[in-house]
Order: structure tokens, then C-alpha cells, then sequence
């Protein structure tokens, strides 16, 4: 029988950690049991991590940061109000994550984990530039999350490690937050290309800044650079959009699947900018 | 805790079953763990077409807790099974026809142990070249599915003519063309198909299964276990779901077997959710071609319609889909020439068999999809063109009977033609935003009931007085979840005067009930309250007057209140409980058979075409409605509202009418948008329901529901079938209203973003482009 643990604390967790190597850590357990069910994989033990308070910490008290407890659920990351106000890039994506369910279930740490280039959370963080913050009994580390992820189910995490949470910076005030997922359906639908974008205008209506992230279209979250490089000093109207689409569709490295081509796939990552135009002033 | 008994008023919600279900009180056949249980599970074969060498059954059968491990060999009746053909094997004894064949039965005292026992069989199959596509299989030289049959590949063939068929089409002032191309379809039940069984000390096997069909099931299974029908006891709990999944054995002959191994203790039998995708029926793919032709005015004349159901590697009921395919091919209008022309054809793909519309969304979304391009040849609005053709009572349809019974199809379009949906439909397209398209499409379809004319449609009523003066019901046909046991229940508390306290219900069990056909083809409640109305009438006159008798009344002066019979001018009464004393349990029961009546047209002289239920003689009609956007960035195309007119008759329940509506315009719309199972090299794409997608709440728009009721002569209270109306016109409905939307039909379905985002970039009109 595999053993299944659960520390109250991180100070219980350590030991259980060191006694039982290789065992996988269950938050939310959404991503864990399907994959355990299917016998992709098969570990000595498990380890809860439901108990451990402190991993669903969600606060503000370091300044110009947003800390993300990895074990604060989608629900709960959705429903706080410092998520709402400093965050609508990620409470948009966090909205059409999975169904109720699966958002009560499913945690921010678990979604780090799997590491999935569809994972909801991963685009809006890559636009935010936030950073994974990885704790051990002996110390703590944080990454930028585009080093944490290093591919499909891949991490930086090492023996020893667990993911504490995420930190984003509040620097910005963004003109323009906006998440779209397009999936095979409304709800519990994986998705097939996402983007996140940030854009901050200056008051003339010329992009000052973009950041753009899209999801399912690479081993990883892409951050096309050529493209948010062309939109800037730009206005947001449909010829700099289509640009800077057109240059998504090359830095974009969508595979079939499934669940749609890849031509599909490069197609919409491009079109997907078009949803960003603004009526000109 | 005391449950409160629900009230039993005919057309009241709530539905009778829904407490006990959605308080989890209900048992379903998986709900059963006898103590002493063992599990019983097959091994699949995994490749689509092989020569069965040999089995290496030795290490499994070596393995601790493993009760019996079981081949071929081990069947002792006769290694076939299926409802019209019998040509697929129980266990696999010379060739794998298709992935999901089993290859040897495993008992064990656990599901750890039998999954480890399933895994140390070893297989020896020699691969032999599949034939996989429908038109290929019929080519001279194909691999052949079933080598010895003369017929090759063809499952059926079916023809109709009428007038100068095709012929006609050259006299036409306009003809449209068009192909169209669907897919396979799960029907992805809830409860997935299981069943336990034990055999008895007495030598009699008793089994609860998940079925729709515990009468034939006792049939089949006895034919295969070398046992007399009469030594099985089937029992059929309320269904979790069966859509024609479950008609016709699925898990039984297997159990059956197990149980003859398990030395007596009860044995489980439950597929995962894979294992169902990969083994269970599924509604056919087909392939249609279309050629339609009517006048100027736009009155139809000629239709020629070329249909190719792939029915996999059994029957199942292949045949039967195909037939009533061919019967609804023309829809629902006067057209005097056809030419209808139908195969079903044996492949290694997944089996294609029954499932809720059997052949006819096929059909109708072929037929109404080439209705709306004649529509738009025509430059007429598709709802005149649909009035201005539409079957009247009285017609002759388009295979050639006359329908003489309820036709309400022109009522159904004229409630779409004044609803609010319709009327504001040129206003809602026009004001699509920017970046989004809108269409708005419509569909009418009609749904044949029963059998058909050679295959008897029978039930067999029968209501009991008990010993404690309370009247049982002995339901003879599945309710899978439509329904109808609770209607049934009710039905007789109308004729009995009774309340929910004074009745009860027994589910179809082959021992207690009586054999009432299946719980399908739109039949289930109109051919069984067509016997139990009169059963329950019986009983109450014998009961009136068997009491007046006691009272030296007569039976005009009594009533039947809750509970007893009142003597009207006296007041007195006698309490049920008391009356049944006085009886014998002859005298306590009525039973009433109830056949439905066939009609005497003979549209083709085939027997095959007759046998498998051409034609029918009493049609619903409905009018779907389809309210489309299309977002032009990703082609989603999301269905945002809709509107169903539909005549099924009176309607006694109008919420269980409703569901029935919505539940297959539900069903539909996944048929329409998503839902899928390609099988490429004869294996399911999808194993599960992550990526095999149905509908969640957010994909469905509201869906109103209109009943149009007509009054069916031959129905119970006026009654027509209305289980499979619903999932006949969301599919054209919406390819019509994305036609609209896109300037183009789509020729494949479902219609999903990445479909409809080729089609806006084909055109050069998308906005990414
Ligand atoms: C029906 C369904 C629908 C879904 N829909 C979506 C969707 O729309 N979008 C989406 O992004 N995801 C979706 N998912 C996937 C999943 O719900 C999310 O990825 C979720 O965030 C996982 O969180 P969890 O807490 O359940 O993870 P778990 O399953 O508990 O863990 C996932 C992985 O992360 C590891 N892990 C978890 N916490 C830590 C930690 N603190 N430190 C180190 N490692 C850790 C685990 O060991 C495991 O490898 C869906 C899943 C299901 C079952």
C-alpha cells in the first residue's frame, strides 16, 4: 500500500519529506490522481499538502509584490480582493479555468507543477514576469517563472524543493489587461491556444509597452517578443495588430494534436491580438 | 428517516423517480455489492482485424485470487449473439473484427487481481489488413469483415422508388446538390454498461443489468449459454442513461458465463470509461448525397438520395438504422418522384448501432441542409419553402403511405413562423458587432415509432391488487431515465383513483413483469400505456363489482376513492385491503396485451427491408430552430438560442416532455458543435470524456420548447412518442444557420472552430486574414 501523508506544517513536512524520497506532493490532487489513474505515474508515497496552512497565503505586505500562496485554490486566488484589483489579467484567467469544480479543487502551486504549456495560470504569470518562489528546509529560492518552467510537466524544482508560491510585481498600471482561452468548449475545456496580454498606452493612444504570452502553442508559454517589439510606439489599431499577428505566427511552434492542428493553433494565436484593438480616439 | 411519498398527479411535476435519484436513494444496477462478490473483466483485442492464433491463458490463470480464466471454447451454447444478425462473438474464437472484441474472460476475487490477470494474458494474433472505409469495403478486393457471408461487406442495401424516381429530376426547374459528411457519435451514458449475476442452488442464473432490453437480453443470453430462457431471471433497474447504447446486450452473455464459473457467488461485471468507449456501440457515421429538384414555385419534386451508414464489424442493429434512415430520407414533405438508395456496410471500425434518432439525424440533416440551398437557389424564405411542402394529414409521404393519422407539422411551423425567435431573427442578424457573424437556421424533421410492420410491437400490461390493498404495477419496459415508469405509475392512479400511498411500482424483471419490448424507437410509453390503460380499467370494473356484489349494490352505485371503494349513496365504504381478502390472486389481477397497429403499404417489396421495419404509420414532427454566432477570430460558432415546435400528441407530463425535448436538442447540439470519435486505423482518437467532448451547461443556450399537440387516435390519452424528435434537427439547424452566417454550407460535421475558421478563410472574408 502507498502511504499517504499529511503534515500539518511545513516544519512536519520537512522530515516526511527527507524519510520518504520521490514521493509526489497532492495539493488540489486534479492534475495527481488523473495521472495516477492513467499509470503515467506511480510513486512510493504521497504527501498532502491540503494541511499546511501557510501554503494559502495570499498577501501584499512586501511592497511593489503580490504574493500567491501555491496552495491558495483557483476559487480562493478568484474571490480575494487584492487577485480582483491588482490582478484582472489573472482573475480573467482564473474565471475560465476548468468548471466550479475544479476551481475549488485545483490549486496555484498545482498548476505551477504540472506545468503544462495549456495551464491557465501560466500565461497571465509569464505576462506578469512573476517569480516562483521554491522553499526547502534549508532555504528558499525564487526563479523567474519562465526559468522555473523549463518544458511539457518540467520544472526547476529539485529534491527537497517544494513550490512555496508566486510572487508578482505591481509595478504597472497596465491600460489594457486581457486574457482569452479559446477551447473545444465553454467550460472543462483545455485550451487550444491561449493569450494573455498587458498593455500600457501613453495618453495619446501609442503602445508604450507589450507584453504578450500565448499558451498551447509551444513546449512552453511564448512570450513573442518580435511581436510586442512591433507594436511598439504604435497605436492599438487593426493594421499594427495584424503586424504584429503575422509575427506571432512565426515565433509560435504549435504541435497537432487531437484537439486541433497546428495550423489552427498558429492561425488563432495570431488572430487572437485582433480582440486587443481600440477604437482610435 | 421517513421520506415524503411524492404526490402522483398526471402533468404535475415533480417526476415520482426524481426524489429517490437525486437523493441518491435509487439503486442502479452498479449500485449492487453482494457480499461474496467477484469481479469478472474481459481482455480486448486492441487491433482492428487479426487472426485469433492462440492465447497463452496459463500465467493468469496461475495467479492467486483468480477464479476462472475463460476462452472461446469455454461458451457452451452457441458463440454468437445480436438482435437480427447473430454475427458477433461472444468471446473471439477465429477473428478480431474490431478493437473492442473480447478475447477471454477473467473472474477474480478483486478488480486489483483481475486487472493483473488481464495483463498476464498473452495474445497471439497474426494482423490482417483492415477495411476501414465505408465506399472501400464495397470495392471488389477489399478485406472482407465477415469472409463466409456472400453479401461481402454489405451489411443491407435498401432501395424505395417512387413515381419516376431520379428520372424526375431532369423535369425539374431547379435542382441543388450536395454532399454531406457526419461522424461517429458516443453516446456517453453516465452509468456505464455493467451488471452482476448469480447463479442459484436451484440451478437458475438471476442478473441485473443496465439494459434496455431485459426480455431479449434473457433470449440471447440463454441462446449462448446453453441454458432454457426459462432458467434466467433478468432484472432492470432504472438505467443511468442509454441513448440505444444499451439496447442489446453489452456486459450479459459475459456475466452470464462468469456466473456458470463463480461456484455459485454473485459476480460483477463494469466497464471503465475507456473500456466503454472502446467496446460500445456508436450512432453510425454515415455519408450522404443529395439531389433535390422542384419547380419554380418551389414545390418539391424529386429527390435522390445515396446514403453509406458504416456499421462497423457486427450488426448490432445496423440494418434496422439503415432502413429507418431510408424511410425518413425525404423528410417531411409531399414529393412525388424519390429515389432513396441505402447501404450499411461492415468494417473494422467501432460498432455502429442504435442510438437515439437510429439513422435519422443522419438523414435530416442530409434532407434539410439541401432544403435551405434549394431555399436560397429558389430566393424563397426557408420557412415558406418548408410550408409550401410540408405533410398534411392525409398526404401520401414521400416513401408512399398515407398518413391518416396526427400530422402537425404545419402547425409546428406555423408556432416557429409567429414566435418571437423567428420574427426577430432579420433584426438579431443585423446586429451582429464587429468581428462576429450571425445566422439563424431552421430544421423540420419527423420521427417514426415502433417496430414496424413484420417485427410484432407488443406490451404486456399487468396490474395487481396486493393482499394488502395496495395496487402494484408491474412495468414491463425499461425506463432508462426518460421517465416513463413514473408516468405509468401515474396512468394507473388515474384509472384507479388512487394516490401515490395506494400504488407501487415493480421495474421489468423476467419473472415478475411481462415481456414489453424495449425502451426505445420512440415507442416506450405509447405501445405500453396502450396496454396498461386497459389492464387497470379491467381490474377496476372487476374490483366495482366484485365489492358491489359484497355490498348488494350494483357496480354503478361504487367508486374507487384512495384506498377503498365507496358505496355513492350510502357513503359506505370498503377498504381496498379488505376487498382483497375477498379475492383470489387471479381475481386480483389484470393483465392487458397491447399490439400497435402496422400499416398496409408496402413501400418495397424487399422481406430484408419489411423485417427491419419499413414502414412506420404514426410520425412526430417538429420545427428546430437555431440562433448562431460565429466569431470570426477562432470560428467558434456557439448556438445562442433555440427554439423546438414540436408535435408528439397530447402531452401528459409537460416537464417530462420537456426534458425529453431538451435532453436530445442537448444531445443534438453536441452532434452539431462538438462531438466526434474519428477511429483512425480502427482505433477510437478518444478514450475518454477529457477529450471526447459533450456539451457542458455553458455550451447549451436556453432551449424553449413548444408543444404543438395534436391528438393521435392510436395513442394512449392521445399520445405520440416523443424521445427521439428532439435529436433530429439541432444539426441542420445550426449548419443552416452557419450557412447563413458563413455564405457557405459546411459539408462536414460537427462544425468545430477549426472547421469554421477554414471555411471564413477560404472565402478570404476572415478577419485575421
Ligand atoms: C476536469 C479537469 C479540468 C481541468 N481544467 C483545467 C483548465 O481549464 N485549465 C488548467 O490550467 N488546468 C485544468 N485542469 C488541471 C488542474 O486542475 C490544474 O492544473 C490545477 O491547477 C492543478 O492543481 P492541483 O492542486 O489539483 O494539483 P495536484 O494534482 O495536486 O498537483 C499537480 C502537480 O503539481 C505538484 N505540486 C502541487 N503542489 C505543489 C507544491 N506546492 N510544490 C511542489 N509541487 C507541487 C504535484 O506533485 C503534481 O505533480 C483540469 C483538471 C481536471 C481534472
Amino acid at each position: 500500500m502507498r502511504p499517504v501523508l499529511l503534515p500539518a506544517s511545513l516544519e512536519e513536512l520537512w522530515p516526511l519529506m527527507r524519510d520518504h524520497p520521490g514521493a509526489a506532493f497532492m495539493a488540489g490532487g486534479s492534475d495527481l490522481l488523473v495521472r495516477l489513474r492513467q499509470g503515467l505515474v506511480d510513486p512510493p508515497a504521497i504527501i498532502g499538502l491540503e494541511g499546511i496552512a501557510e501554503l494559502g497565503l495570499v498577501h501584499d505586505e512586501a511592497p511593489g509584490w503580490l504574493f500567491l500562496g501555491a496552495g491558495a485554490s483557483h476559487t480562493a486566488l478568484l474571490e480575494h480582493s487584492l487577485v480582483q484589483r491588482r490582478l484582472p489579467l489573472l482573475a480573467q484567467a482564473l474565471a475560465v479555468l476548468g468548471s466550479p469544480l475544479v476551481r475549488n479543487q485545483g490549486t496555484l502551486g498545482g498548476n505551477l507543477g504540472t506545468a503544462s504549456p495549456a495551464g491557465d495560470t501560466l500565461s497571465p504569470l509569464y505576462a506578469l514576469e512573476a517569480q516562483v518562489e521554491l522553499r526547502s528546509a534549508t532555504g528558499s529560492r525564487r526563479l523567474a517563472i519562465a526559468d522555473f518552467i523549463l518544458g511539457p510537466g518540467r520544472t526547476a524544482l529539485q529534491a527537497g524543493e517544494i513550490i512555496y508560491g508566486a510572487w508578482v510585481p505591481l509595478a504597472q498600471d497596465w491600460s489594457l489587461a486581457h486574457f482569452e482561452k479559446v477551447g473545444l468548449r465553454q467550460a472543462l475545456a483545455i485550451a487550444v491556444v491561449s493569450l494573455a496580454a498587458l498593455i500600457s498606452l501613453d495618453d495619446g493612444g501609442v503602445v508604450r509597452e507589450a507584453r504578450l504570452a500565448l499558451g498551447s502553442v509551444g513546449p512552453t508559454v511564448v512570450r513573442p517578443r518580435q511581436a510586442e517589439q512591433a507594436l511598439l510606439g504604435r497605436p492599438l489599431d487593426a493594421a499594427s495588430l495584424k503586424a504584429a499577428a503575422r509575427l506571432v505566427r512565426q515565433e509560435v511552434s504549435p504541435i497537432d494534436d487531437p484537439r486541433a492542428s497546428a495550423h489552427y493553433r498558429r492561425q488563432v494565436a495570431g488572430n487572437l491580438l485582433l480582440r486587443l484593438a481600440r477604437p482610435a480616439d | 428517516m421517513t421520506w415524503p411519498r411524492p404526490h402522483l398527479q398526471l402533468g404535475l411535476p415533480p417526476r415520482p423517480d426524481a426524489l429517490d435519484k437525486a437523493s441518491g436513494r435509487e439503486k442502479y444496477a452498479c449500485d449492487f455489492y453482494p457480499p461474496g462478490l467477484l469481479w469478472a473483466g474481459v481482455k480486448r483485442a486492441g487491433v482492428p482485424h487479426a487472426r485469433l492464433r492462440g492465447l497463452n491463458l496459463a500465467a493468469a490463470r496461475a495467479l492467486p485470487g483468480v477464479t476462472a480464466v475463460l476462452a472461446a471454447a469455454d461458451v457452451p451454447g452457441v458463440n454468437r449473439q445480436g438482435v437480427v444478425q447473430k454475427d458477433q462473438p461472444v468471446l473471439v474464437d477465429d477473428k478480431v473484427r474490431y478493437s473492442g472484441d473480447a478475447l477471454a474472460l477473467v473472474v477474480a476475487s478483486d478488480q486489483a487481481t483481475l486487472a493483473r490477470a488481464l495483463a498476464l494474458i498473452e495474445t497471439d494474433l497474426e494482423p490482417l489488413a483492415p477495411v476501414l472505409d465505408p465506399e472501400e469495403a464495397l470495392l471488389p478486393g477489399a478485406p472482407l469483415v465477415h469472409p463466409e457471408r456472400p453479401q461481402g461487406n454489405l451489411l443491407l442495401e435498401g432501395r424505395v422508388t417512387t413515381g419516376q424516381g431520379a428520372a424526375a429530376l431532369e423535369g425539374c426547374a431547379v435542382v441543388v446538390e450536395a454532399s454531406f459528411d457526419l461522424p461517429r457519435q458516443e453516446h456517453a451514458y453516465l452509468e456505464t454498461e455493467n451488471g452482476w449475476a448469480q447463479m442459484g442452488q436451484d440451478g437458475r442464473l438471476t442478473m441485473v443489468a443496465s439494459t434496455q432490453t431485459p426480455f431479449r437480453d434473457r433470449l440471447e443470453v440463454a441462446e449462448v449459454l446453453g441454458l432454457e430462457p426459462g432458467r434466467l431471471r433478468m432484472v432492470a433497474p432504472y438505467c443511468g442513461g442509454a441513448f440505444g447504447g444499451k439496447d442489446g446486450v453489452t456486459v450479459q452473455s459475459l456475466l452470464g458465463l462468469a456466473a456458470l464459473h463463480a461456484g455459485g457467488r454473485p459476480v460483477k461485471m463494469w466497464l471503465s470509461r475507456e473500456e466503454s468507449i472502446l467496446a460500445s456501440s456508436k450512432r453510425h457515421p454515415a455519408r450522404l448525397r443529395y439531389r433535390l429538384g422542384s419547380d419554380d414555385q418551389g414545390r418539391l419534386q424529386a429527390l435522390e438520395a445515396r446514403i453509406i451508414y458504416d456499421t462497423g464489424p457486427y450488426d448490432h442493429l445496423g440494418g434496422a438504422v439503415l432502413t429507418l434512415g431510408l424511410e425518413h430520407a425525404a423528410g417531411p414533405y409531399r414529393i412525388p418522384h424519390v429515389d432513396l438508395h441505402g447501404q450499411a456496410v461492415y468494417t473494422n471500425n467501432p460498432i455502429g448501432g442504435a442510438f437515439r434518432g437510429f439513422g435519422v439525424p443522419q438523414v435530416a440533416a442530409a434532407m434539410e441542409q439541401t432544403m435551405d440551398l434549394l431555399a436560397t437557389r429558389l430566393g424563397l424564405d426557408p420557412l415558406e419553402l418548408r410550408r409550401q411542402n410540408a405533410l398534411k394529414r392525409g398526404d401520401v409521404n414521400p416513401v408512399g403511405v398515407t398518413l391518416a393519422g396526427s400530422t402537425g407539422l404545419a402547425q409546428c411551423l406555423e408556432a416557429v413562423a409567429g414566435h418571437r425567435q423567428w420574427k426577430e431573427a432579420p433584426a438579431w442578424r443585423a446586429a451582429a458587432p464587429a468581428g462576429q457573424r450571425r445566422g439563424v437556421g431552421l430544421a423540420a424533421v419527423l420521427h417514426g415509432m415502433g417496430y414496424g410492420p413484420v417485427i410484432p410491437d407488443v406490451a404486456n400490461a399487468k396490474v395487481e391488487l396486493t393482499g394488502e390493498g395496495v395496487f402494484r404495477v408491474y412495468c414491463g419496459v425499461v425506463d432508462m431515465g426518460q421517465g416513463n415508469a413514473g408516468t405509468f405509475l401515474q396512468l394507473a392512479g388515474l384509472v384507479l383513483g388512487q394516490e401515490a400511498e395506494g400504488l407501487e411500482l415493480v421495474l421489468p424483471d423476467t419473472d415478475r413483469t411481462l415481456p414489453s419490448g424495449s425502451s426505445s424507437a420512440s415507442r416506450t410509453t405509447y405501445t405500453f400505456a396502450n396496454a396498461l390503460l386497459p389492464a387497470a380499467q379491467a381490474l377496476k370494473e372487476r374490483l366495482l363489482a366484485r365489492a358491489a356484489d359484497a355490498l348488494f349494490a350494483t357496480p354503478a352505485e361504487m367508486a374507487l376513492v384512495p384506498g377503498a371503494v365507496r358505496h355513492r349513496p350510502s357513503g359506505r365504504t370498503l377498504p381496498l385491503a379488505q376487498l382483497a381478502k375477498m379475492l383470489s390472486p387471479e381475481e386480483r389481477t389484470a393483465t392487458h396485451r397491447y399490439r400497435a397497429p402496422v400499416v398496409p403499404e408496402r413501400p418495397s417489396a424487399d422481406p430484408a427491408l419489411q423485417l427491419h421495419g419499413l414502414p412506420h404509420g404514426v410520425f412526430s414532427y417538429a420545427v428546430h430552430l437555431a440562433r448562431v454566432e460565429v466569431d470570426e477570430l477562432t470560428g467558434l460558432a456557439r448556438v445562442t438560442g433555440y427554439l423546438v415546435a414540436a408535435d408528439c400528441g397530447q402531452v401528459l407530463n409537460p416537464q417530462v416532455w420537456e426534458q425529453q425535448m431538451q435532453g436530445g436538442v442537448a444531445q443534438g447540439l453536441g452532434y452539431a458543435l462538438m462531438e466526434e470519435l474519428p477511429a483512425p486505423a480502427g482505433q477510437p482518437q478518444h478514450t475518454d470524456l477529457a477529450t471526447y467532448l459533450i456539451p457542458t451547461a455553458l455550451d447549451l443556450p436556453p432551449i424553449e420548447c413548444l408543444a404543438v399537440p395534436s391528438w393521435e387516435e392510436s395513442g394512449p390519452l392521445g399520445l405520440k412518442g416523443c424521445g427521439e424528435i428532439g435529436i433530429d434537427g439541432p444539426l441542420p439547424a445550426v449548419g443552416n444557420a452557419l450557412a447563413q452566417a458563413l455564405g457557405r454550407h459546411l459539408p462536414q460535421a460537427p462544425f468545430t472552430p477549426e472547421r469554421v475558421l477554414m471555411a471564413l478563410q477560404e472565402d478570404g472574408k476572415g478577419a485575421g486574414s
